[in-house]
């Protein structure tokens, strides 16, 4: 198998920026539309000294703005009231929300909460899909007069030493075996002043800088959970539009973290996903069938019975919380969004906290550029500014949410509790966190486990209506890839797959990964008699597996730019 | 003396390039703009250069002689290398063509000039000549000026400019013996395009094998009840993905879409991603153990049994029928 590596002796074309933001997603384009904001303001006030917004960029990976955004979602409009006031008349809008619920399910039996808790309470909050919305914002962007690259991804960060001085974009036209084809067109150095990461949860740039400079040094590790989500198109009247409604237990056990949501939109569309954390204990996992399990649940059964499955993704969410968010700004770069974990856990959301992050960010990049300071010095203080802001009230008095929920959901329900009753402290400030792949158990210890796991362990069955296998599934996310080029999927050591992995954990990889990309094939090469096959085109760009291998030999890298999932109205 | 603009034109085989029109039209365009003269030298041999003389040139040179009687890079370079040390243009404009390619970078390489290839316009302006080139997968177009006392080299996309518009005139035409230098290839017979790939799309019947078929080896049993019945060979993803079939023969969404009257499915499951290819044919018959398996569900024939029972059996039947 070979797999993609940068190309040795190959001319890259340089280009001069003032700003690159990496990702155009929420974050990114909330991060554009303020620098160009605040770029008009300052050219209005000092026609003698303007600012150009020519060499601003922003690069996506997706064919199109919007296609790899998803999300449940659900909008808090805390930062679009500030970015664009009066954004609801024109912004795509599901819906606005009408009515929360939660739930908590046993095998058959759903049981309402007398009240929604208040954290998910969501009067003045807004469904959104988040690919349409982020399509419009990026429409903003354009307006503005930025320039976005879409079909680009930031393939490496350029350094000068310790400082980050821009991004690579993706070689395009580099075939199976990592050679260029005769469409080879290679990278451009953009050579930038302020480089922002927006990169989306477990950002691959962002991974590679926090391991050159130690970002995650005195930090908890991130966790991650992973959610899988289906639209569904329902007979009419079955949901009102803007109807929340969230459930816990069922088909988990009180072994796993996670629960799901179900979002009333608009024209009889409603999204469902299910978010599994990405530290359950039994390799055999599988939370696209968890998925599966929770929609025959009689309470969602009936919900869904006539209606149509109409699209499918997944992504992950980072919710390791305060304690793990890295340095957000240093030499050249700073670290927006999901990629630096702008995400409340226990409201279940992060949209509008990226975006505040994005336009946090775009202040800072400002500042740098009037200052002609992009160091560490000015890039840094976002850390300040984030803390100054609406971000730390709310996202502080959650610092030890997820934490709690460690040793299984009764203990995390009792300390939510605690927390909540000592405003986030708990029984001491900094609740310590463990990366999710290590509470992974081996083979031999999920063995003796007490059963009534098969409804999320294994592969989902599908029957073709209401439940769905892996791979009609991921049919439905639109999935495409240039076939002829290498794996962007890293394993460092193909030997653990086949020997140690198989031996210990039963290649959980297989079970983890939403889009069938992981595939254990009969050899006669191996001890084992198992070998890892790779469909890289099948990625849906989640992350999962750079998450969740107990082993972490798998880099997730772009693929060519353009290629990926079409989340359209997701 | 005035500066030159210098095309290359192209022949081939005995017969002229009509891109070469283009790069005329191209260089009288900055001619205007400058107030340089175009001359413009054919290579290889004297086809076309009657043609090309019907053209506005101050002059057509033809290069001939052994060393570039039939193309290499390395004939060609010192030919057009001793030509440009001798005559001196200000600028060599190319057509982009394979050929260009091949030779331009080290032409240009050893006379330690600049070239901005594939550039999709030229202008003149405020005293400086710019190339235009695209950038970004054409979302951005860049202006590149040269600096320095040239020559200096670029070759025009095709389409760049009209090889119609193309003014009209008449040139003197020179021959030039080529400089020779060591030829290091030996050309070998020219280059032809593959033949189109298969196009499963106009086949009336195809056999089509899935993972069912386990090995590599056992794709000869499906290929041989192919030529039976006078159809194509196609496959699922998995089989092309592994190498057993070239990847143009893969029927599926990440594949080709098919509608064959007859669509045999030996061993294929059918998932969606196959489906969505193959759904359009007239016939299906589905082949596979599993009788579970969601091939079924389309098939209008549905066998569940052990293929590699079933089809050699089945291309023996047809070979008798058809004898």
């Amino acid at each position: 198998m070979i797999f993609r590596t940068p190309l040795e002796g190959i001319d890259h074309p340089e280009m001069e920026a003032d700003v690159v933001i990496v990702g155009g997603g929420a974050a990114g384009m909330a991060c554009a539309l303020r620098l160009s904001q605040l770029i008009d303001a300052h050219n209005a006030a000092h026609p003698d000294a303007v600012l150009s917004k020519e060499n601003i960029y922003v690069l996506e990976k997706g064919r199109e703005i919007g296609q790899h955004s998803l999300s449940g979602a659900l909008l808090d409009p805390r930062s679009m009231n500030e970015l664009l006031p009066g954004w609801q008349s024109e912004a795509p809008i599901e819906a606005e929300v009408s009515s929360d619920s939660l739930y908590y399910l046993t095998r058959t039996g759903a049981f309402k909460a007398p009240i929604t808790p208040p954290p998910m309470q969501d009067h003045g909050n807004y469904v959104i899909s988040l690919n349409r919305f982020t399509k419009w914002l990026g429409s903003k962007v354009e307006e503005a007069g930025i320039t976005v690259f879409s079909g680009f991804a930031g393939s490496e960060l350029l350094y000068d030493g310790d400082r980050v001085i821009g991004v690579r974009t993706d070689d395009k036209g580099v075939d199976k075996n990592n050679q260029p084809k005769g469409n080879f067109e290679p990278g451009y150095d953009l050579k930038s002043k302020v480089t922002i990461l927006a990169e989306g949860t477990r950002g691959s740039l962002t991974k590679a800088l926090s391991a050159k400079l130690d970002l995650n040094k005195d930090r908890n590790p991130m966790t991650y959970g992973i959610g899988v989500k289906e639209l569904w198109e329902l007979p009419a009247g079955r949901i009102k539009p803007g109807e929340v409604i969230y459930t816990m237990g069922y088909p988990l056990t009180t072994k796993e973290y996670g629960g799901a949501w179900i979002y009333g939109g608009k024209d009889n569309t409603i999204s469902l996903g299910f978010v599994t954390g990405l530290d359950y204990p039994d390799p055999r996992t599988d939370p696209q069938h968890v998925l599966q399990s929770f929609k025959q649940h009689p309470f969602v059964a009936k919900l869904l019975e006539g209606g149509k499955m109409v699209r499918y993704g997944a992504k992950t969410l980072p919710y390791g919380g305060w304690w793990s968010m890295p340095p957000l700004g240093g030499d050249g770069w700073m670290i927006v969004g999901d990629s630096a974990g702008f995400l409340n856990s226990q409201r279940l959301k992060g949209v509008h906290l990226a975006m505040k992050s994005g336009m946090l960010a775009a202040e800072t990049a400002f500042e740098a550029l009037v200052s002609g300071d992009s160091s560490a010095r000015q890039l840094g203080t976002l850390k300040q500014k984030v803390d100054a802001s609406w971000i730390k009230p709310e996202l502080y008095p959650v610092r030890n949410f997820h934490q709690g929920f460690e040793h299984g959901f009764l203990s995390g329900m009792l300390n939510t509790g605690l927390l909540m009753a000592t405003g986030g402290h708990g029984l001491r400030d900094r609740y310590p966190g463990h990366p999710g792949y290590e509470r992974m158990l081996k083979l031999w210890d999920v063995m003796g486990h007490p059963g009534n796991r098969e409804q999320l362990t294994g592969w989902a069955k599908g029957d073709g209506k209401l439940t769905f296998d892996k791979l009609t599934d991921l049919y439905h996310s639109g999935t495409r890839h240039e076939e002829d080029q290498p794996a962007h999927l890293i394993v460092h050591d193909l030997n653990i797959c086949s020997d140690r992995c198989a031996k210990e954990f039963g290649n959980p990889c297989q079970f983890f990964c939403p889009a069938n990309v992981y595939e254990m094939e009969e050899t006669t090469e191996t001890p084992s008699g198992k070998r890892l096959h790779l469909n890289p085109s099948n990625c849906v760009h989640c992350k999962t597996c750079d998450i969740m291998d107990p082993y972490q030999i798998i880099t997730w890298v772009p693929p060519e730019g353009g290629g990926g999932p079409s989340y359209d109205g997701m | 003396m005035a500066d030159t603009i210098l095309v290359i034109a192209e022949q081939r085989e005995g017969k002229l390039n009509r891109v070469s029109f283009e790069t005329i039209a191209g260089a009288q365009a900055l001619a205007k703009q400058t107030g340089w003269t175009v001359e413009a030298a054919l290579v290889g041999g004297a086809a076309g250069a009657d043609e090309l003389a019907k053209t506005a040139l101050a002059k057509l040179y033809v290069i001939a002689g052994d060393t570039v009687a039939k193309y290499t890079p390395d004939g060609f370079v010192a030919a057009l290398k001793a030509f440009i040390e001798t005559h001196k243009p200000k600028l060599v404009l190319l057509p982009h063509t394979y050929q260009v390619r091949d030779f331009a970078p080290k032409l240009a390489a050893q006379l330690g000039a600049v070239l901005v290839s594939d550039s999709t316009g030229a202008k003149f302006e405020g005293g400086k000549l710019l190339f235009t080139r695209q950038m970004f997968q054409g979302k951005f177009s860049a202006d590149i000026s040269l600096s320095g006392e040239g020559p200096w080299f670029a070759s025009f996309q095709t389409g760049a400019y009209r090889g119609d518009q193309v003014e009209p005139g008449t040139a003197p035409i020179e021959d030039v013996v080529a400089a020779s230098g060591e030829v290091r290839t030996k050309p070998e017979a020219p280059f032809q395009e593959a033949k189109a790939a298969v196009d499963l799309s106009q086949a009336e019947i195809i056999v089509s094998v899935g993972r069912g078929i386990k090995e590599q080896k056992n794709i000869e049993m499906a290929k041989a009840l192919a030529d039976a019945l006078g159809g194509e060979i196609a496959a699922s993803r998995p089989i092309c993905d592994a190498g057993w079939l070239p990847m143009e023969r893969q029927v599926g969404s990440s594949g080709q879409t098919v509608s064959p009257k007859l669509y045999l499915a030996l061993g294929i499951s059918g998932a969606i991603q196959h489906i969505v290819g193959m759904k359009g044919s007239k016939n299906i018959i589905a082949i596979n153990k599993d009788a579970e398996a969601p091939i079924f569900e389309i098939a209008d024939v549905a066998v569940v049994g052990n293929l590699f029972e079933i089809v050699p059996a089945l291309t023996e039947e047809i070979k008798k029928a058809k004898a």
